[in-house]
């Protein structure tokens, strides 16, 4: 079967816009003025006289005085006593932690440059999110505080130290509240520390408060099971995953792990054995999770409840009081089919919801009391500990301050008044509160209303430990001394509450001699070495207990049913959702996660409005047009997006955004969506309705998605039905007996090359990339990728290696599986709700016959024997032929000097900033191409290791940056000349097909078919 | 020539006669073999005695030649405790003279070989003392650089030359038979003659050569040429800093380090093994020997400042320190990728390929150009040193090319294609 079925990049693509048809005729979006130049216009211009001799006579005058230094002194210092485990040119690896997670850092002269998955860790098996690779630029940021403030104005630590006990003692004899108010602090040793200081001081007491609050799962476990715990899912466990609103892939609690678990059962390795997970979604709008689904239906927020509980009627056959049809016919049909599997894969199932309602939490763990998950694939005994905040203890805080009853708080790594709903609460109440402190290290909403600050280390300068999942304890290890003025919060605790312990190293250290290393079979002093090596200790699982959920469901039923009333009538639903770059907007001031495109909308820099496209055209609203959106007592104003997808009837808008108090990188980029919170029934709430008003005003997006057009061409993705996949594994490569042989043999052109040594190809799954975009910031990170900010962004000039592009195609409902060009012409809403979505991670291809080295004219893009398409920058002269000529649109032009440019200095690209450049891979000029080199760098420095331990390279030994990071492991990367190597394993796959592969290129990247599991019932 | 050798000779006698003398005097004083002598010296006094400096022990010259009781002093050095433990006197007084430090004995020297020994000694300070008398002793001239554009230069104004000539000489023949035809054969011999015998008018002669058309173009020519030539080779030479010699904060002697003591480069530059830099050594490093090595040098003492580092209390102070700011020799511009290992410890290629003989640099200067050119000659020249390394055994490459009875060089293994270098 050929695919006739059409795929898009975009709306703009599938509608053919002028403008996008405009657009795409060039290869750069703003076209060079030669014709101004050649018709003399550029000459007309006023150059007077004067200027021009001045210019002359400068220019002159500096060449001369170049020319006469003869040689550039450069000074070269080294270490006056060398460090014995430095040596300078060879990285050092140290394991650390990151956000509970074993991670790996890599140093070069004591300098922390990347951030690399453990390949130990227990959760990501080796895999590390966009922000873990993300935060190791944070540690350069110039932004950060760099020494304590009080009152605003900077001091010293001694005069702090001073103040904080001072008041601190008053406060105590004063006998009012001390409140110590922390995102989710899952740190054994921080806990002890901050259980340490409430001994100190009677009257303190710790509030974990998160700003994406998990609170409803912890509150509904303790109501159904008397646990208050956030359980550990399996859903490496499940058979069949259904999901409502929960983007477990790229937000929900702990996307990493899951991402590993939910693509053990989707892979290549799973697939061979003939096995696929199944994965329905309903939610409201596009999520990553929902883009990988097998099945997606878009709901209301307000149908969720009612779905819910259908699908609990499905399940336990009774009828819950005040069950009523669900309006939405798809979403009926798809709740009956979802229970009929659930039933049928019992024990083996796993429904998750992302409310953070108690009731609908409730009602989940009924259902999945029925369907036999807990033990199985929900764990209640070694629960997760990365959420714990508690909203109903955060709210009473509040009004305890605003009552004048606190007179002291510490704020360590939250920060309300930017994303407490009510933010205006927080900033009355603290106007009444003698001593408020944070320990923020950069500067926030909240420690702007601190009368201290005492700023916090970054982690890569920490000790420390975590402890993620229940008896999974890592540890953190500095990397490099303090980068300025800073203190570790703990150590400011310890000192304030005058711990016994003078140094929290001393501290963690104690702890885990005593309590921690047993727990992993160490001890002592080399139990603790061994620890600094490993990085982790893994105490044995508790073996769980079985639990029956036997509540009473009437009154859940009810409320659940009441607040979809609420939200249901003529005015719009809201969906706030954590963008997956931006969570919760902490890292507001990291660039690279600002120019992460999002994975759904590749919209960067920005958060919208996504609204579905048959509302847009009822509205009259093109992308860009900015509506104010009014709920809650709230407005702001953003620009709408159409999104494929989307339920109709609402909007969804990302939270993280519109920082108001935070570095330049972060300024001004989007709008704060986190006053559309609403508490109910003690936790907060992600959804509401609100009222729509166009301003008139339209602000582009900046947008990646349509940088480049599929140009009709249908071999791009390919994809096929899990069930055509059992019966024929090759099915949708377009590999059948008429299919054209576009090897080598039929080639007539092109000389056949010599890969005499290695060949270095990649095997990309797209069954399991499920399109997070880490690898594009691990490539970054790697490769010392600019940024470029949003305006570049705009005029197309992004500069990623790697891209993760997102294609829409129809549902295959309805007209018999396909969609035929010319039905585009009858597009109706409907299709436009149930889109499907592949996301293909593109990158060089690394062609055997690659069309860019054919039109240079400088031969600064060369084929090498191993199968690897060089660059050579200081060839380079710039006519972007090659770029012009690459089918694949993966090469990239400097048109800054971006690392050395006042104008992209607040992207943190200063002279500070350079420290976390990798020394290995050149900064390119302005002026130059550039594209992914296939971590060259990596592979002779792999090469190189071999040679001086004398041993053949080892497969699997070399590991590309974008392959390294993936949780999924969709990427391999190998020699192909070995034919046991993973990646000749991988290519040999029948779902291997080559991109493009009619043009005869002969690419070195193989991809393999996308896979759905639509199941026969659907039909 | 003559004169030069003259002086030689003159210098040469008296320097063999000082010797002879001095070699005569000292075997007066006790017989010995100076040679086994100064075999031993090194193997048992270097490390805390030289001859002509106070080290951890008095400098030995002076000190051996003005005791002249060799029967004390193959009892000291045999085992000085024993001679200050019987309380005798001059032992006493010189062991208190060096703060009570007792000298290592040696109980397994013979009196021949202690003999030996202070005959070398007693040898060697006279000789240097005498050196020091006839006046000092000249330095050796550094040998001139002459790169092959020298080579060129020169031949191309051998050949420029050598055309002037065999222009001139045809012109004279062309003028000659120009006559010839004119005037007839008769006169011809009347008229060279008289040329031949003529005072020539050197003025006009410049006159007569300026209104020589050839010869206006030939100069045009030559001027042209060697501008351009001049032209070429600047700009073929730019930012190549061959022979780029800067003045370093410490007057380091690679000389004396690699050459004379015969230090292994890499027990400073210990990085060339394992990694891309060779690394400029830590100062640490320096004060591995030079903590009781010539201290007072004044360079050492830069060292010291550097460090933070009191030579009396023999201290460290880590808030007086001061980096030593050395000014890079060898500037690879950053898009080119070197990695000294590759080099050193997987190919075995000595660091004087590149570095050229640093054992005898005083100062230290780029000895290649480090050009591409360069670089990818030598890879082309070069056979990949693969015997006993495992790494090759798997690449097939290799076994064809050594099959067909070819030279596996790095050229052939991809080590010039672009982006081995280029990343």
């Amino acid at each position: 079967m050929d695919s006739n079925k059409k795929y898009w990049k975009g709306l703009e693509e599938l509608n053919k816009t002028p403008e996008f048809v405009e657009l795409n005729k060039h290869e750069f979006a703003e076209p060079i003025p030669i014709e101004e130049v050649l018709t003399g216009g550029g000459l007309e211009g006023r150059t007077p006289r004067r200027d021009f001799l001045k210019a002359l006579g400068f220019g002159v005058g500096a060449v001369t005085l170049a020319a006469c230094q003869k040689v550039p002194v450069h000074k070269s210092l080294p270490y006056l006593i060398k460090p014995e485990e430095v040596t300078p040119g060879v990285p050092n690896y140290y394991v650390s932690t990151y956000d509970g997670q074993a991670i790996l850092v890599k140093t070069r002269e004591g300098r922390p440059i990347k951030i690399e998955g453990h390949p130990n860790d227990i959760l990501a098996k080796g895999g590390a999110s966009a922000q873990a690779q993300a935060s190791v630029l944070d540690l350069y940021d110039t932004n950060r505080f760099q020494s304590p403030t009080k009152n605003g104005a900077e001091t010293g630590w001694a005069q702090v130290d001073d103040f904080v006990v001072r008041e601190l003692l008053a406060i105590k004899a004063g006998g009012k509240k001390i409140r110590i108010v922390s995102s989710t602090v899952s740190s054994p040793s921080t806990l002890g520390v901050i259980a340490d200081f409430i001994k100190q001081f009677p009257t303190a007491a710790h509030i974990n408060y998160d700003a994406v609050s998990y609170n409803g799962i912890i509150k509904g476990n303790q109501n159904s099971f008397g646990k208050a715990v956030l359980p550990h899912y399996n859903f490496d466990k499940a058979d069949i995953i259904v999901s409502f609103a929960a983007d477990f892939l790229g937000t929900w609690i702990s996307p990493e792990e899951f991402t590993r678990q939910y693509v053990s059962n989707r892979n290549i390795k799973s697939l061979e054995s003939k096995k696929m997970s199944r994965h329905i979604q309903f939610e409201t709008g596009m999520s990553l999770t929902g883009s990988n689904a097998d099945v997606r239906i878009p709901i209301k927020p307000s149908e969720e409840g009612p779905a819910l509980v259908a699908l609990y009627n499905a399940i336990s056959g009774s009828t819950l009081p005040g069950t009523k049809t669900i309006d939405n016919k798809v979403a009926a049909n798809a709740i009956t089919i979802a229970a009929k599997e659930l039933v049928a894969a019992k024990g083996k199932a796993l429904v998750v919801a992302g409310s953070n309602d108690v009731a609908t939490q409730v009602l989940v763990n009924a259902i999945n009391s029925l369907l036999g998950s807990y033990g199985t694939t929900i764990d209640l005994d070694n629960p997760s500990l990365q959420y714990a905040g508690n909203d109903a203890e955060f709210v009473e805080f509040v009004s305890d301050m605003k009552s004048g009853a606190v007179d002291a708080v510490f704020f360590l790594n939250a920060n309300p008044a930017y994303d407490y709903y009510n933010s205006k609460d927080i900033a009355d109440g603290l106007k009444k509160v003698r001593l408020k402190v944070s320990f923020a290290s950069n500067a926030d909403e909240t420690s702007s209303l601190c009368n201290i600050v005492a700023p916090n280390h970054h982690y890569l300068e920490s000790w420390g430990d975590d402890n993620a999942i229940s008896g999974y304890y890592t540890v953190l290890q500095p990397t490099i001394n303090p980068v300025y003025d800073t203190r570790q919060a703990e150590q400011s605790l310890m000192k304030w509450s005058d711990n016994p312990l003078k140094d929290y190293y001393s501290y963690v250290r104690n702890n885990w001699n005593t309590s921690l290393l047993a727990k992993g079979g160490l001890s002592g002093q080399s139990g603790w070495e061994t620890l600094l090596q490993t990085g982790f200790v893994k105490a044995a699982p508790v073996t769980g207990g079985s639990y029956t959920f036997a509540k009473d469901l009437n009154a859940v039923a009810q409320t659940i049913l009441d607040h979809s009333k609420e939200l249901a009538g003529d005015k719009t639903e809201v969906q706030l959702y954590q963008s997956v770059a931006m969570r919760d907007g902490k890292r507001a001031n990291n660039p690279w996660l600002q120019e992460l495109p999002d994975p759904v909308s590749k919209v960067t820099w920005d958060n919208f409005a996504a609204m579905a496209p048959s509302d847009m055209k009822r509205k009259g609203l093109v992308d860009g047009d900015v509506v104010k959106i009014d709920a809650n007592g709230y407005s702001v104003a953003l620009p709408v997006l159409s999104q494929p997808g989307q339920a109709q009837g609402t909007i969804s808008v990302a939270v993280g955004y519109g920082r108001t108090v935070v570095g330049p990188v972060g300024k001004g980029v989007g709008q704060n969506a986190f006053p559309f919170y609403s508490l109910r029934n003690g936790t907060f709430q992600t959804s509401a309705t609100a009222t729509l008003t166009p301003t008139g005003d339209n602000s582009p997006l900046a947008q990646t998605q349509t940088h480049h057009s599929i140009e009709g061409r249908n071999s791009i993705i390919k994809e096929a039905t899990f069930v055509e996949y059992k019966k024929n594994p090759a099915v949708g490569t377009g590999k059948s007996e008429d299919h054209k042989d576009y090897t080598e043999k039929n080639n007539l052109f092109w000389q056949k090359y010599e890969r005499p040594t290695y060949d270095w190809v990649m095997a990309i799954d797209l069954n399991a990339c499920t399109g997070c975009g880490a690898c594009v910031v691990a490539c970054s990170a790697e490769n010392n990728v600019p940024v470029v900010g949003k305006d570049e962004v705009k005029r197309r000039r992004e500069m990623h290696w790697i891209r993760i592009d997102r294609y829409y195609s129809f549902d295959d409902k309805g007209d018999g599986g396909v969609t035929r060009e010319h039905a585009i012409a009858d597009l109706n809403t409907d299709q436009l709700d149930h889109v499907k979505v592949v996301y293909q991670p593109m990158l060089c291809q690394h062609c055997d016959h690659a069309p860019c080295e054919t039109v240079c004219p400088v031969l600064a893009t060369v084929h090498s024997s191993e199968g690897l398409n060089h660059m050579a920058y200081n060839r380079c002269v710039g006519t972007r032929y090659c770029a012009n000529n690459c089918p694949y649109k993966v090469r990239r032009f400097n048109w800054f000097n971006y690392w050395n440019d006042a104008r992209f200095e607040n992207y943190l690209q200063n002279d500070h900033t350079l420290l976390v450049l990798n020394p290995d891979v050149t900064t390119r000029f302005r002026g130059v191409m550039e594209k992914c080199s296939m971590c060259i760098q990596r592979i002779q420095a792999g090469k190189l290791k071999a040679k001086i331990e004398k041993r053949p390279l080892k497969d699997g030994e070399i590991k590309m940056a974008c392959q390294q990071t993936c949780s999924a492991n969709a990427i391999v990367f190998g020699n192909r000349n070995d034919p046991d190597s993973e990646v000749s394993k991988a290519l040999a796959s029948e779902r291997t097909y080559y991109v493009l592969e009619e043009l005869g290129v002969q690419p070195g990247v193989g991809y393999q078919t996308k896979i759905r599991n639509i199941s026969e019932l659907e039909a | 020539m003559r004169s030069f050798s003259l002086i030689f000779k003159q210098f040469s006698r008296s320097v063999l006669l000082i010797a002879c003398f001095a070699f005569l005097g000292s075997y007066a004083h006790a017989q010995g073999d100076a040679a086994k002598g100064e075999a031993l010296f090194k193997a048992k006094c270097t490390a805390c005695h030289k001859i002509n400096q106070v080290l951890t022990g008095p400098a030995l010259g002076p000190q051996l030649t003005e005791e002249t009781d060799d029967k004390y002093l193959i009892k000291w050095i045999q085992n000085n405790q024993a001679l200050i433990a019987a309380n005798n006197p001059k032992a006493v007084a010189i062991f208190k003279k060096f703060e009570q430090k007792g000298m290592t004995v040696f109980p397994e020297l013979t009196d021949a070989d202690v003999t030996n020994i202070i005959t070398y000694v007693r040898t060697e300070w006279k000789t240097e003392q005498d050196a020091a008398k006839a006046g000092p002793a000249k330095g050796g001239e550094t040998a001139t650089e002459s790169g092959p554009s020298d080579v060129v230069i020169y031949s191309l104004l051998g050949v420029i030359v050598l055309a002037f000539i065999i222009i001139l000489v045809l012109n004279r023949v062309i003028a000659t038979l120009e006559r010839l035809l004119s005037k007839g054969s008769e006169v011809l011999a009347l008229e060279t003659a008289e040329v031949g015998g003529e005072p020539v008018d050197r003025l006009a002669g410049l006159k007569k050569l300026a209104k020589n058309k050839k010869l206006v173009f030939f100069v045009l020519l030559c001027g042209t040429l060697a501008l351009g030539s001049w032209t070429w080779v600047t700009m073929w030479t730019t930012n190549v800093h061959q022979g780029y010699q800067p003045v370093q904060p410490i007057k380091f002697p690679h000389d004396l380090h690699a050459g004379a003591m015969k230090i292994d480069c890499q027990y400073c530059h210990s990085g060339a093994y394992k990694s891309k830099n060779a690394s400029i050594p830590s100062l640490n490093v320096c004060m591995n020997c030079h903590k009781v090595v010539k201290t007072e040098s004044p360079e050492i003492q830069k060292i010291y400042y550097a460090l933070g580092f009191d030579p009396k209390t023999q201290k460290y102070d880590s808030t007086q320190t001061h980096p030593m700011q050395w000014v890079r020799i060898h500037n690879l511009p950053d898009f080119a990728y070197f990695n000294h290992s590759q080099h050193v410890k997987v190919a075995k290629l000595k660091c004087q390929t590149c570095h050229g003989p640093i054992q005898e640099m005083k100062e230290v200067y780029q000895y290649s150009p480090l050009t591409m050119k360069w670089c990818i000659q030598c890879h082309k020249r070069t056979n990949v040193d693969f015997k006993g390394n495992a790494y090759y055994a798997n690449l097939q490459q290799v076994h064809d090319l050594l099959k067909d009875g070819k030279k596996v060089t790095a050229a052939l293994m991809g080590g010039i294609e672009c982006g081995k270098c280029h990343y």
